[in-house]
């Protein structure tokens, strides 16, 4: 019996390194990450829940990013597929392929542009400060909210702008999450883009009773895509064609962020 | 809106659900196998299999998703790069890891069985496998059962681990409320689910160990 267990299980290990050695031996990735997304057919793009770039309505993609992305994928001849996705694994998604690109309201940081290939900004934001309305008086400026604790996205512009001023914070999965801790009270203060602050809070929102004081860092947006990719020229070209013909001012003004356009 | 919620928290759970049994289909047989390599007399077989045990016990499974899920499209092979990928990699990953800690129960009761009942076999003329099949498989359920409840109780709750690599089960499927909606009942609501289920688990295990219960000495 065991002797029987002994060889089934050497089977299965043979079979195993078998298998590794198949994968191996395939053909290594081509070298244009272009022509390797117009070969399988289909720009997968990797976004967070980010109203108004990428949002939800009936079961369907939508926002200024994720339209934007579907006829960048139009160009391309190929189809559009958004897969949600944990911001602070972006990298590893690229990286590994689960993911061409990453269109979700994202800051060029120095961090962002060392690790991905990004496109050129398109839209310009800032990092605003959120506290309950109430006592939004208190702290309209940064340096009075200096003894809050804060709540921030990990991997964030948010959270990279609480390190420099040296505040205390916590780092949540999302910037939603850092809403609801100021909401529950768990944090006082929290630390999101102004694009999506203008969306989710104040009034007629679910978060009625916080609102936006200062802003900590203006910054702009672009497209990131794998290291390398020649795929960000590609977007670039699409880009300043679409901004020449006004497609792109006309998506912005569909989703009410056109004061934040940058020229292409 | 309670309709909305509680129709994307099902079908969230059907995800934990799924994710459940195929780690249970996978790790219950992949543990006994384990478990008999690092029992057996061919030394390097043990080693192995113990190697293994260690790793996949000694390191967090929230490491391994990571790692399984991550790593092969790092080094330019993605096994993963179709649509159930991410459930897949999840289900890779947690039947690994039961299956390695299912191995040590299993080997704790195979063990546990007194020398004596294979002495007795063997005087009778029964061969190895006739005395573990007849005599002491069944002895061997019974002392399993309650390590075993814990582990696939504790299994329940572990599934929520897949949403770091954004597998969208249950809880993804309740935090989705909080981004899209500001709403954050449904993420607390989840907790239902899971208390219903291992409410139901619990249930079954001591029905399970009733029916077992026969000669207890």
């Amino acid at each position: 019996m065991k002797k029987m267990i002994a060889l089934l299980l050497a089977a299965m290990m043979v079979l195993g390194l078998a298998a590794c050695g198949q994968k191996e031996a395939a053909p290594a990735a081509s070298d244009s990450d272009l022509a390797y997304v117009q070969e399988k057919g289909t720009l997968i793009v990797g976004i967070t829940d980010f109203a108004p770039m990428d949002y939800q309505e009936n079961g369907e993609w939508v926002g200024f990013d994720a339209d934007m992305a579907k006829a960048f994928a139009e160009s391309l001849g190929v189809e559009c597929q958004f897969v949600e996705i944990n911001w602070d694994t972006k990298i590893m998604e690229l990286d590994s392929k689960n993911l061409d690109c990453v269109w979700n309201g994202m800051t060029l940081t120095s961090e962002v542009t060392s690790a991905m290939e990004c496109s050129n900004a398109y839209c310009n934001n800032a990092q605003v400060i959120v506290v309950p309305a109430d006592v939004a008086d208190q702290y309209a400026d940064a340096e009075s909210c200096k003894d809050l604790t804060f709540a921030v996205e990990a991997g964030s512009a948010g959270e990279a702008a609480v390190i420099d001023l040296g505040y205390n914070y916590v780092s949540v999965t999302d910037q939603a999450s850092a809403l609801m801790e100021v909401a529950s009270g768990t944090s006082d203060a929290a630390v999101i883009d102004l694009l999506m602050a203008g969306a989710m809070i104040g009034e007629g929102t679910s978060y009625a009773n916080l609102t936006h004081t200062a802003e900590l860092t203006t910054e702009e947006y672009g497209v990131g895509f794998r290291k390398g990719s020649d795929l960000a020229a590609a977007l670039n070209e699409f880009l300043s064609a679409a901004y020449a013909d006004g497609s792109l001012r006309a998506c912005a003004e569909t989703y009410g962020v056109q004061d934040a356009l940058i020229a292409q | 809106m309670f309709a909305t919620v509680i129709s994307a928290l099902n079908q969230g759970f059907l995800t934990t659900l799924a994710l459940f049994l195929i780690t249970l289909a996978g790790a219950l047989p992949l543990g006994l196998l384990i478990s008999f390599g690092s029992m057996s007399r061919f030394r390097p077989l043990k080693y192995v299999m113990r190697t293994i045990v260690w790793v996949f016990r000694g390191s967090p499974l929230l490491l391994q998703l990571f790692i399984i899920f991550y790593v092969p499209g790092e080094l330019n092979h993605n096994i993963w790069a179709f649509s159930s990928g991410r459930f897949w990699a999840a289900a890779a990953a947690f039947i690994l890891n039961y299956a390695c800690y299912f191995s040590e129960i299993y080997r704790g009761g195979i063990e546990s069985i007194p020398r004596g009942q294979d002495e007795a076999g063997l005087v009778l003329g029964m061969t190895k496998r006739q005395i573990f099949f007849k005599v002491k498989l069944m002895q061997l359920v019974r002392r399993i059962v309650p390590p075993m409840s814990n582990e696939i109780i504790t299994l329940v709750k572990d599934t929520s681990l897949a949403n770091s690599i954004a597998l969208a089960e249950v809880i993804w499927a309740g935090k989705k409320f909080m981004k899209s909606d500001g709403l954050v009942w449904p993420l607390f609501f989840t907790g239902l689910y899971y208390l219903a289920f291992t409410g139901v688990l619990t249930l079954l295990f001591a029905w399970v160990e009733k029916k077992l219960s026969y000669y207890r000495v």
